[in-house]
């Protein structure tokens, strides 16, 4: 396809997915990259260089290997400027995190453009249907993790450089085709897929993160590396899969193959994928229908007892870092008897079966993550 | 900048664990008694005493500050210029002894007259409000910002206190309620300062005004509701330094206050 004739693709967070991924499912040779990103700092960097460096891990012979895509942007707006320009797009891409997509209506109320939400949370395209009126908005499952930095030799050559993983990035096909590299799936397959992320992946994944911080390593790939906490991670999955396999009838061999191929990704040496990014924000995480709540709630309402789902809840209330938007929970954890914190902050009623189970193994789930070091 | 963590995690433990105390007595709460002269409404529960004999016995096991507490007084050696804990076991009492849900423990670290910590508890509403000065203002684990509407679009609360009780001034006090009443989309008298402050903080309410409150009341409030966006100015009283009157609001609703209120 000649230059002048990629279509214009505006993509919402510059963040992981938004840089590191979506360049693989939309080449640079099919469109014409625009961002909004909110950081200042790496807005600039990104308008002074113009492009940037994305690595994708692909398995060949049995071993990972990095592939390379240099990708122009054309422009990399503040939050509020793409407005001027938002009627010649003609695919938007939201990646900016759940708590963050309210801000973007203002730019896309009346629009009619197919918008596409990688987000983790599939009700974001309802919400957003229902404030900006566009009924081209899908849900999209990119089946991936893209860490949001790199080595410090890629970013030696590309301090924008950035690594992801090989992946299906699955749409909705309800809107058109927009070309790229996309699956596009009925929503029935899409449920699947999703329900298989938000459970298979989202649970474990996260909860490598937290034990993670426990060890203080940086990488999630270093947590696996730990005997205890990859023992944790993958009782973990092994509640999910029974979950999964009770409750929403996904086949077995699907649910196999997928809880391995998750084991595996979080144990790939080449993604440098951030023990802080997956952590981040963890009172989101433990939003009663969220993944690690919500998914201790699911096991118990399907026979499956949570043990080690409770050992990455426990990892997460403990989560400590100065940075993370939701440093408060040191405060509450620290200061708080724990049936006061599981009340009052996690607004577990002392008569839910999961409150007295956490509360009952307060202590010795505290004992054993002390003891994860090995 | 100083690290407030400390001072803010021991408020919070101390302000839960008095309200699990107020929660638990709550049936019981009708066993009222009147200690003061001052008003037929200055009220105390068995539950107030509780309360705040473990919120000084918590705030002891970490501190040695002074303590400025509504029923024990000053504990310790005061020194104003310094730092100290300003302690309301129960703010709402009436509401306490009357079973409504609106009532609260408020506590505050102030340094040099300043509040820079505070933390407000309802038991009832499982509502747990706190800040610190460069640590950010939440509610239960969300951040907490006021919302800057209009005065017709907005919500008020006034706190006429019990204490200094003049019929002409209270008089005066319900003109001034109704002239906020009717300028706005309401007024209430919710009977908890320290309540009132907080949902100015949490954007449900654009404003609230207070005559003749105690420092123990707003102490908390203050910093929380300042943290959280609003505009708070006080006056003491000229005879008791811990009596005082004020307005905070959000910056739409700062003129329309001016103009009724003369603190």
């Amino acid at each position: 396809m000649s230059l002048s004739k990629r279509k214009k693709i505006l993509v919402y967070g510059a963040g992981a997915i938004g840089r590191g991924y979506l360049p693989w499912v939309f080449p640079p040779s099919e469109f014409e990259y625009y961002y909004v990103e909110r950081n200042d700092g790496l807005r600039e960097m990104l308008e002074h260089a113009k492009q940037f460096t994305t690595w994708k891990t692909v398995k060949k012979n049995g071993e990972n290997l990095y592939e390379t895509l240099v990708v122009p942007i054309t422009e990399c707006f503040a939050p509020g400027e793409e407005k001027s320009l938002i009627q010649d797009i003609d695919v938007v891409v939201v990646a900016v995190g759940p708590r963050n997509v309210l801000s973007l209506t203002n730019s896309l109320k009346g629009t009619t453009m197919p918008i596409i939400c990688c987000e983790n949370d599939s009700s974001v395209p309802i919400l957003l249907q229902s404030v900006i009126d566009n009924p081209n908005i899908v849900f999209a499952v990119p089946d991936v993790i893209t860490s949001n930095t790199a080595s410090e030799e890629m970013k030696k050559a590309d301090p924008l450089s950035i690594i992801t993983e090989d992946g299906i990035c699955y749409i909705d096909d309800h809107i058109s085709k927009i070309g790229g590299n996309a699956t596009y799936i009925s929503k029935d397959e899409l449920v699947k897929q999703w329900t298989a992320k938000l459970y298979l992946h989202n649970t474990p994944h996260c909860i490598a993160a937290y034990l993670g911080s426990l060890l203080g390593v940086q990488y999630v790939h270093e947590a696996m590396d730990v005997p205890r906490a990859r023992e944790i991670i993958a009782g973990a999955m092994g509640e999910m899969q029974g979950v999964l396999l009770k409750k929403f009838k996904i086949d077995e061999q699907f649910i196999d193959w997928y809880a391995d191929k998750e084991l595996e990704r979080f144990s790939n040496k080449l993604l440098f994928d951030p023990v802080s990014r997956v952590a981040r924000e963890p009172f989101r995480k433990l939003a009663p229908s969220e993944r690690l709540l919500g998914a201790a709630q699911l096991c118990l309402s399907t026979g499956v007892y949570p043990q080690s789902i409770m050992l990455g809840i426990m990892a997460a209330f403990f989560y400590s870092n100065q940075h993370d938007p939701d440093l408060n929970i040191q405060y509450l954890v620290r200061s708080l008897a724990a049936a006061d914190f599981l009340r009052i902050v996690m607004q577990l009623s002392p008569d839910q079966a999961l409150h007295q189970l956490l509360l009952e193994q307060w202590e010795s789930n505290r004992v054993i993550l002390k003891s994860i070091h090995g | 900048m100083d690290d407030y963590t400390q001072k803010l995690e021991v408020a919070i433990r101390a302000a839960v664990a008095a309200g699990n105390i107020l929660h638990k007595h709550a049936g019981d709460a009708f066993h009222l008694t009147r200690i003061r002269k001052e008003s037929f409404r200055d009220v105390v529960t068995e539950a107030d005493t509780y309360a705040e004999k473990k919120i000084i016995e918590m705030i002891r096991q970490y501190d040695n500050s002074p303590i400025v507490s509504e029923e024990a007084g000053v504990v310790g050696e005061l020194d104003e210029e310094k730092s100290y804990w300003v302690v309301d076991p129960l703010d709402g009492t009436v509401n306490y002894a009357h079973h409504m849900p609106f009532y609260a423990v408020s506590i505050a670290y102030m340094e040099q007259g300043v509040p820079v910590v505070g933390v407000i508890y309802n038991p009832a509403l499982n509502e747990l409000f706190y800040g610190a000065k460069g640590l950010g203002v939440y509610k239960n684990h969300n951040k907490i910002a006021t919302i800057d509407r209009k005065p017709e679009d907005a919500l008020f609360a006034v706190s006429f206190s019990g204490k200094k009780y003049d019929s002409d001034a209270r008089l005066l006090e319900f003109v001034k309620f109704k002239e906020i009443n009717d300028k706005t989309m309401g007024c209430l008298r919710t009977g908890s300062a320290a309540l009132n402050l907080a949902y100015l903080a949490e954007g449900r309410l654009g404003g609230c005004v207070g005559r003749f409150n105690k420092i123990w009341d707003v102490a908390a409030g203050f910093i929380i509701a300042e943290l959280a966006g609003a505009k708070v100015n006080h006056r003491v009283d000229k005879n008791d330094r811990f009596l005082l009157s004020y307005t905070a609001t959000v910056p739409q609703s700062e003129g329309l206050l001016k103009e009724i209120v003369v603190l």
